[in-house]
């Protein structure tokens, strides 16, 4: 599939999903969505209707009311509480098993079977509640991504009918809930606890957003999943996944809290509505477990270095400055921890790494946050051929391990292009990065064969026209570095769908990396892109303390040029090359975007719990309007 | 449970011979070896010990005699010398069959004066030269790599001519080497690789020092961490046991069920504690930012969000003076577990440290500092009410709201045998909580010295914590002490958005006063030093997101945090932070 990213998606049976047929199936889904709206409010004005019992009415009555009207309601219920000096907040619900712990218990008993006298103690999120007259509820209880039903009919339980009617018209949508009861099955086979007694632990003041989505799939949402699913796992197809699985592609339109805003801003919302963003976090939680993994059976070292510092090295880019007051110091976020790792390993540690934070003071795009994860790691008397053979093993490991496969799916063109496959089957391809940008521009480029020349004005020169004939951007500072780095971009990343790595930078790109053992002018270097993205960037370290000075000479050159970007000297860290460093292999790789992909995420906001947003100057509102919309 | 692989070069597919640089250096070594025996550089044949206990020949180190710049320029004329003669001083790669440490337990019984040169006894090392004495035709060299050290057996004989020419000519203490060999021990024992090959991976510039220990300057330990570590073995030993003990941590959290997961560093509001918040800007939101104080706010955010158990290691920053226990960036693990509340904590802690312990001293009794610490569960378990009142003989539970009654009763106590600060801080307390907290700071804190769970502080100094059940005006929090030092906090979380509205109202009333009336004063007794820090003052936010959150409704969690770097000092014995901090902060130079 690589660079086929516009094609269509071969189908079971060879035939291709076209715009159409999926434009289709997003009508068919439509039209059944709105017809299941309309059935819920039949619903909700029948459950309005004078006959039904009192407490059913509580709870239909809540789904219609003003959101303001309904958080003071249940601030006065809390204050009635405290003044009659009970706790609405108490302090300890023992459980005496978890949800997804009892699924797997519980899961197999029959259809109708109860299994009184096996009491557990369950607690969770209310997430629906259903009323059958006065002396049956239904609820749904979620907890770790897992959900039960609750039944609570009036005849298991301790309470008198009033009181038993007062309990459950006080439990609200939302609510946390700690229940006692013994297990079983409803008749249709719902996996259930029957409620013996029944707690809330914690209230929800705010309305909701509903969540249709979690009930029963129409047809045409069935057949939409089924096609997807078809595309990643050919052997499973007759299996829907229920849900989102990491290597699989996410539609982000099943979800029932759609408003970005809302989700970026109040996670917790997104965590609790949308049922895949748990478990995009656990798989990032696994990428950085599976690297850690990696690299410890490999005997290297986690370490901590600073991540503020008198100066910014290791890498092009803005820092954030700030202050230390006491030491009257102006200090900076790091932008890669680089230097300071390979001091350990001037130090005399072989093989060390760090998994964290780095801080850039740039502006906020779909691949870009002010703060984001790397990890990575230094490995003495390696070299980047061990590095490329390391990366493979890692990434195609990793991916295989997380998604039980090689080949994930990802909206490379978009949500509403089919998704496109990701190949991370090994040995990944590699693209020598000069001779690549000859081949893929149809020879139209022509570099000097002595690469030694690239830093030559007149190379120069030809790169600006280069880069002009070919309507390849390139604000200024024109520097041949930013020139090359735009034209490979242009012409070599975008072949880089599937892992490839591209290999042999040019020097003056890469003041950090050691000169080539046999080409003149480039270094032992190589770039890892998928997706078009650079996900890693490894070298063969450069420990010449000379000639590392003379690199670093070379940026300062670029930056009065007015490439802000180009590095700043570090002494200190000359000063210890000049101690000896020994060859040594060094390695870097963006954890958001490794785990965008993994995601089906294609804005890094996706996989980070809090990412930074523009400020607002309002109080966060509930999100009643995704509520609305979705009920009418 | 990590499977442990004996080193990365043995794994399949890491093997890379042809690459070796020694080939070149043998094959262009005809005319290469510089004549150097006019140069001044041949007398750079120093006391191979001087890094170990400073005893040196008499007129044979003219590393210590000459200056640092002569130095580097004659070892800058060797790089260029070999680079004439072929040989790149600056090698790519090596490939090592056994660290110092696996062949030192590998032939351990292998006699003196005894050689084994069979095909099995083949090996590949690499390290750094720390020690050199070179005869006309042998050479000693003493090679030290991650594990530990290492002789090398350098034989004119045994080698090709070349390279033990070059290693009298070109070789420096500081240098690292690659080196093939078999194994000999010496007739004085000394287990050692009988040198075959021998290539130069990196050439140093600079001499280490010929003395490390008890440097003066211990500043220069911290700001050159890599020469204290290449001098001192133990220095990187902390770091192991650093690793080590986040890694079972890590482990240990994970076999709960708990998740690990990131909060953002770069915040708009600074909140979870109280502390001075370092500032950013952000250029392109046009935004000041803070960097976080603590992770409680958002890891809280994700019990809401329905990860019950979460816990996050990362880095924290106050903008606070450096002291041996104080950094400005610092590590903690903060966890929350739903349905716990802080006895369970109290449990946890227990079992975190205990698994540490283990995992770096293979023994719960630990000695710190010549002091005996005893691990060993249970810890003992007191309120702060009545440790102040063990010591004081006063019950301060008995005042009700009557602060002046508490304070008289207070410097009684002290009968005037308090610093003028102490008193200001007694005088200045707002409430009685405060005022006991401060006292058990003052008199209960160095005490504290095995393990020890202090518990149900005040409401008034514990904003995030949750109600006692039974004893009103107090909270289910505790501190762990070990030494005197705070190690854990953790409570029974707020979940009551109402109460922790309010609480934050308090605290950021409490705090405006104390910062206005530090200014009053400094002001009153014009003491410029005392006006200069009350400018210096920071706000406390109030996190409104957090509160919504709480509105959503957080089930009952109980939540602590650690601090992992004095988790580490405790556990190596190590005095100061900067000790298990591989980078601390210093003052400029």
């Amino acid at each position: 599939m690589e660079g086929g990213g516009a094609a269509p998606v071969a189908m079971e049976g060879g035939e291709p999903m076209s715009k159409s047929a999926l434009k289709k199936l997003e009508k068919a889904k439509k039209a059944a969505e709105e017809k299941r709206a309309k059935e819920e409010k039949k619903k909700a004005e029948a459950a309005a209707a004078p006959k039904k019992a009192k407490a059913a009415q509580h709870a239909e009555d809540d789904e219609d009311m003003d959101p303001t009207q309904y958080r003071s309601n249940r601030l006065r219920a809390l204050g009635e509480l405290k003044e009659k000096s009970r706790n609405p907040y108490p302090h300890k619900f023992q459980t005496s098993i978890s949800i997804p712990e009892y699924v797997v218990k519980f899961g197999e008993i029959q259809d109708g079977e109860h299994l009184e006298g096996q009491d557990q103690s369950v607690a969770g999120r209310v997430m629906s509640k259903r009323a059958s007259g006065g002396k049956l509820m239904f609820y749904d209880l979620h907890a770790d991504g897992v959900k039960i039903q609750v039944i609570a009919q009036s005849n298991y339980s301790d309470l008198s009918e009033e009181e038993f009617s007062r309990m459950h018209a006080s439990i609200k949508r939302g609510d946390i809930v700690g229940i006692n009861g013994f297990p079983g099955k409803s008749k249709k086979g719902e996996l259930s606890i029957f409620v013996k007694s029944i707690e809330l632990l914690s209230y929800c003041l705010h309305m909701l957003p509903k969540t249709h989505a979690r009930g029963g799939k129409d047809q045409a949402e069935k057949s939409l999943d089924k096609k997807l699913s078809e595309v990643t796992i050919a052997s499973e197809d007759s299996k829907v996944p229920e849900h989102w699985h990491p290597g699989l592609a996410r539609n982000l339109e099943r979800y029932p809290l759609k408003d970005q805003e809302t989700r970026y801003r109040q996670r917790y919302l997104d965590l609790m509505l949308n049922s895949d963003i748990r478990n995009v976090f656990k798989t990032r939680s696994q990428v950085i477990r599976y690297v850690r993994r990696f690299l410890d059976e490999r005997e290297f070292i986690e370490v901590e270095t600073p991540m503020m510092n008198m100066i910014a090295g290791g890498a092009a880019a803005k820092p954030f400055k700030t202050h230390h007051n006491d030491l009257n110091m102006d200090l900076f976020m790091r932008i890669a921890p680089e230097l300071y790792l390979k001091e350990l390993i001037v130090g005399g540690m072989d093989r060390v790494y760090e998994i964290g934070k780095q801080f850039r003071n740039e502006g906020i795009d779909l691949t870009h946050n002010p703060e984001f994860t790397t990890c990575e790691f230094y490995w003495a008397y390696a070299d980047y051929q061990d590095l490329m053979k390391v990366t493979e093993e890692m990434l195609s490991g990793m991916v295989k391990e997380i998604t039980g496969s090689y080949k994930i799916l990802y909206h490379s063109n978009g949500l509403d292009q089919p998704p496109i496959e990701i190949d991370f089957t090994p040995p990944f391809k590699r693209i020598d990065m000069i001779k690549g940008l000859e081949e893929y521009s149809e020879g139209k480029i022509k570099l000097p064969a002595d690469l030694e020349l690239l830093d030559s004005p007149e190379v120069n020169k030809y790169l600006v026209e280069t880069c002009e004939k070919f309507d390849v951007k390139c604000p200024p500072p024109q520097t041949t570095t930013r020139l090359l780095d735009k034209l490979v971009g242009h012409f070599v990343e975008e072949q880089c769908v599937n892992p490839t790595f591209i290999t042999h930078h040019p020097q003056l790109m890469s003041p950090l990396a050691k000169w080539h053992r046999s080409i003149p002018g480039l270094t032992e270097r190589f770039e890892l892109f998928m997706n078009k993205h650079e996900v890693c960037n490894a070298y063969t370290e450069l420990n010449d303390p000379v000639v590392q000075r003379e690199r670093f000479a070379d940026q300062v050159k670029d930056r009065e040029k007015g490439d802000d970007e180009a590095m700043a000297i570090d002494e200190g860290f000359c000063t210890a090359l000049e101690y000896g460093l020994p060859p040594t292999a060094g390695w870097g790789m963006g954890i958001d975007r490794l785990t965008m992909l993994l995601t089906d995420s294609q804005n890094i906001k996706e996989v980070l719990l809090f990412p930074a947003m523009k400020p607002h100057e309002d109080v966060i509102e509930p999100p009643v309007r995704a509520a609305d919309d979705l009920a009418s | 449970m990590l499977a442990r692989v004996g080193f990365v070069a043995r794994l399949p597919g890491f093997r890379r011979c042809e690459r070796s640089l020694l080939s070149s250096l043998r094959c262009n070594a005809t005319n290469s070896v510089p004549q150097t025996s006019e140069k001044p550089e041949s007398k750079s044949v120093r006391n191979p010990r001087v890094s170990e206990g400073g005893r040196r020949k008499k007129g044979a180190d003219l590393d210590s005699t000459s200056s640092r710049e002569d130095i580097r320029a004659v070892r800058l004329k060797k790089v260029e010398e070999l680079r004439a003669g072929g040989f790149e001083p600056y090698g790519y790669t090596w490939d090592r069959t056994h660290f110092a440490v696996e062949l030192q337990k590998k032939y351990v019984d292998l006699p003196s004066a005894t050689e084994a040169n069979e095909e099995k006894d083949h090996v590949a090392v690499a390290g750094r030269i720390i020690a050199r004495r070179v005869f006309g035709k042998l050479a000693f060299l003493t090679m030290r790599d991650d594990s530990g050290d290492i002789q090398l057996y350098c034989e004119k004989a045994k080698m090709m001519d070349e390279p033990f020419d070059l290693l009298k000519t070109s070789l420096d203490i500081g240098d690292f080497v690659g080196v093939k060999g078999t194994m000999k021990r010496t007739d004085k024992g000394e287990l050692s690789v009988m040198v075959g090959e021998i290539s130069i991976l990196t050439k140093s510039l600079i001499p280490l020092p010929d003395k490390w220990h008890g440097l003066t300057d211990v500043e220069k330990r911290y700001r050159q961490r890599y020469v204290d570590m290449i001098m001192n073995p133990d220095v990187a030993t902390v770091f192991r046991n650093r690793a080590k003990i986040t890694s079972e941590i890590r482990r240990h959290m994970e076999s709960l069920g708990y998740l690990e997961i990131e909060t953002p560093v770069l915040q708009g509001e600074a909140g979870g504690a109280d502390a001075r918040p370092f500032v950013t800007h952000h250029n392109a939101l046009a935004q000041d930012m803070y960097l976080r104080i603590a992770t409680e706010l958002h890891l809280k955010r994700m019990v809401v969000g329905g990860f019950e158990r979460v816990f996050e290691i990362g880095r924290i920053f106050r903008n606070e003076g450096i002291s041996t226990r104080h950094n400005p960036e610092f590590t903690s693990i903060e966890l929350y577990q739903a349905y716990a509340d802080y006895h369970d904590m109290m449990n946890l802690a227990e079992e975190l440290v205990e698994r540490c312990a283990l995992a770096v001293n293979g023994s719960t009794s630990i000695t710190y500092q010549e002091t005996e610490i005893s691990l060993q569960r249970p810890w003992k378990r007191a309120t702060m009410h009545s440790l102040v009142q063990e010591v004081t003989g006063i019950d301060f539970a008995s005042f009700g709201d009557d602060i002046e009654a508490a304070k008289d009763a207070a410097m009684g106590f002290f009968e005037g045998h308090l610093e003028r600060h102490d008193t200001g801080t007694i005088m200045k307390s707002p409430s009685i909580g405060h005022l006991v907290n401060e006292i058990f700071e003052m008199v209960v804190e160095k005490t504290l010295i095995q393990p020890t769970f202090v518990m149900d502080h005040p409401v008034e100094i514990s904003p995030l914590a949750k109600p006692h059940r039974s004893k009103p005006g107090l909270v289910e929090r505790f501190e762990l002490f070990v030494y005197g030092r705070e190690m854990a906090n953790a409570f029974s979380e707020l979940t009551d958005p109402i109460e922790q509205r309010a609480r934050f109202e308090a605290q950021v009333q409490t705090h405006n006063a104390t910062m206005a009336a530090a200014a009053e004063y400094a002001k009153a007794k014009g003491d410029t030093a005392l006006a200069s820090a009350a400018n210096d003052a920071y706000e406390v936010g109030m996190d409104e997101d957090f509160i919504t959150a709480l509105e959503y409704g957080m089930p009952p969690t109980a939540g602590m945090g650690i601090g992992i770097d004095r988790l580490v000092m405790l556990l190596t014995d190590s005095a100061s932070i900067r000790d298990v901090i591989a980078f601390p902060v210093l003052k400029h130079q």
